[in-house]
């Protein structure tokens, strides 16, 4: 579907136009005795290229190389079709497609806002780890040096050096000394930059704190739309399988370990 | 104990900040050789080209999960040997007993610390040592 939404008439936004392509897109079905009477709905105040498009939906043959498709499948297609438009209709009725739409618009900001938020952590990481990079060989040459050091003057308290031997220790600690200062000054300078590369967390933080109350606006919203839209038992549980992500709140789950030690423990007591 | 810097090790995890630290730590340890890869299929890819002697994978990354990983590695007659010791944000106890059921050698949980990622190394090597000698 690539004209234009003619906005006046039913009020549709793009967003919508965008789910009811998809739809289309993916469904394939064989014709239903009801698609004549579809056809008259112009009156309903839907634009003629969404009158089109559900028309082409249900219109839409089911293709041979659908592996798993019964005639079964083509008549879920055909009801999810008729489904949509229920939907549809009873939206627009309740005035919620506007709304819907007005948040499906908050989404690519709230996007492009998250984008921001993983591009400066991650400036930030390599910031700090290249500082850790810079000042650790640093630091291995202050204490092998050091070391070193340390075991001839060990032997000049057990009196094992000759005296040409102390005069070479002396000029060797002489310029470790003189050398030490500037080697400590790098270090901190790599320290002072990994702390300013904490700076994100200003900026993040602010950036964070929008998509948090874009998110929940959008969740009252919907919540409010998704009760009155779906019928009490088809509201089911899904469980959350194995790939949840750090845990947030731990509070009152049982189901989750907090610590390495409780980690431990479980792997123990499973003989692990 | 086997000269550390002779042992190859792979770390597996889509953040590339997370494989840095990873391997900075295991450089700290004295295992200076490590690869990276950034999901399990292409871990899987540089495993099957061999060389490798210990493997260490996150969990949740795109296109082949840590035990989706896992399970191949220790499905596969020339890979299933590799100790692999699992890092991952994952603190479900199902995860947990997923992966010890699924062959894994330790279970790391993030936030972790250097210290810990050591002992675990450590036990790892150590029961290594026991079965092989």
């Amino acid at each position: 579907m690539a004209k234009p939404i003619n906005f006046d008439e039913s009020g549709d936004s793009q967003d919508l136009q965008s789910l009811f392509d998809s739809i289309a897109a993916g469904a394939g079905t064989a014709p239903p005795p009801e698609a004549a009477a579809d056809s008259a709905a112009d009156n309903s105040g839907d634009s003629a290229d969404l009158q089109a498009l559900f028309d082409s939906v249900m219109a839409q043959q089911a293709p041979a190389s659908a592996p798993e498709q019964t005639s079964g499948g083509g008549e879920v297609f055909q009801r999810i079709g008729h489904l949509t438009r229920e939907l549809h209709n009873s939206l627009r009725e309740l005035g919620f497609d506007q709304m819907l739409g007005a948040a499906a618009k908050t989404i690519p900001d709230a996007r492009e806002r998250l984008s921001y938020i993983a591009q400066m952590t991650e400036q930030a990481a390599s910031r700090a780890l290249n500082a850790v990079d810079i000042a650790q060989p640093i630091q291995d040459r202050l204490k092998s040096d050091s070391e070193l050091l340390g075991a001839r003057w060990e032997k000049v308290f057990t009196n094992q050096l000759s005296v040409e031997e102390f005069k070479a220790l002396a000029a060797d600690t002489h310029g470790f000394l003189r050398r030490v200062p500037e080697q400590t000054q790098a270090t901190s300078a790599q320290l002072t930059e990994i702390m300013m590369a904490q700076d994100f967390q200003d900026l993040t933080g602010q950036v964070i704190k929008k998509v948090v109350d874009m998110a929940q606006t959008m969740e009252t919203q919907l919540l409010k739309l998704l009760v009155e839209v779906m019928p009490e038992d088809v509201r089911a549980e899904t469980p959350s399988g194995l790939l949840n992500g750090p845990v947030i709140n731990a509070l009152g789950r049982s189901d989750v370990v907090t610590s390495q030690t409780q980690v431990d423990d479980l792997l123990e007591s499973l003989g692990f | 104990m086997a000269d550390p810097s002779k042992i190859k090790f792979l770390v597996v995890d889509d953040f590339s900040t997370m494989r840095r630290i990873v391997r900075n730590l295991l450089k700290e340890l004295g295992y200076v050789n490590a690869d990276e890869a950034e999901d399990g299929a292409v871990g899987l890819q540089k495993l099957k080209g061999g060389g490798y002697d210990f493997v260490v994978t996150d969990w949740n990354m795109p296109n082949m999960d840590g035990l989706q990983l896992l399970k191949a590695v220790r499905a596969d007659p020339a890979l299933k040997h590799l100790p692999v010791l699992m890092i991952t944000a994952e603190a479900k106890k199902e995860n947990i007993i997923a992966a010890a059921q699924s062959g894994a050698n330790g279970y790391i949980v993030k936030p972790f610390t250097a210290a810990t990622l050591n002992e675990k190394l450590a036990k790892i090597f150590e029961k290594l040592e026991g079965t092989s000698a």
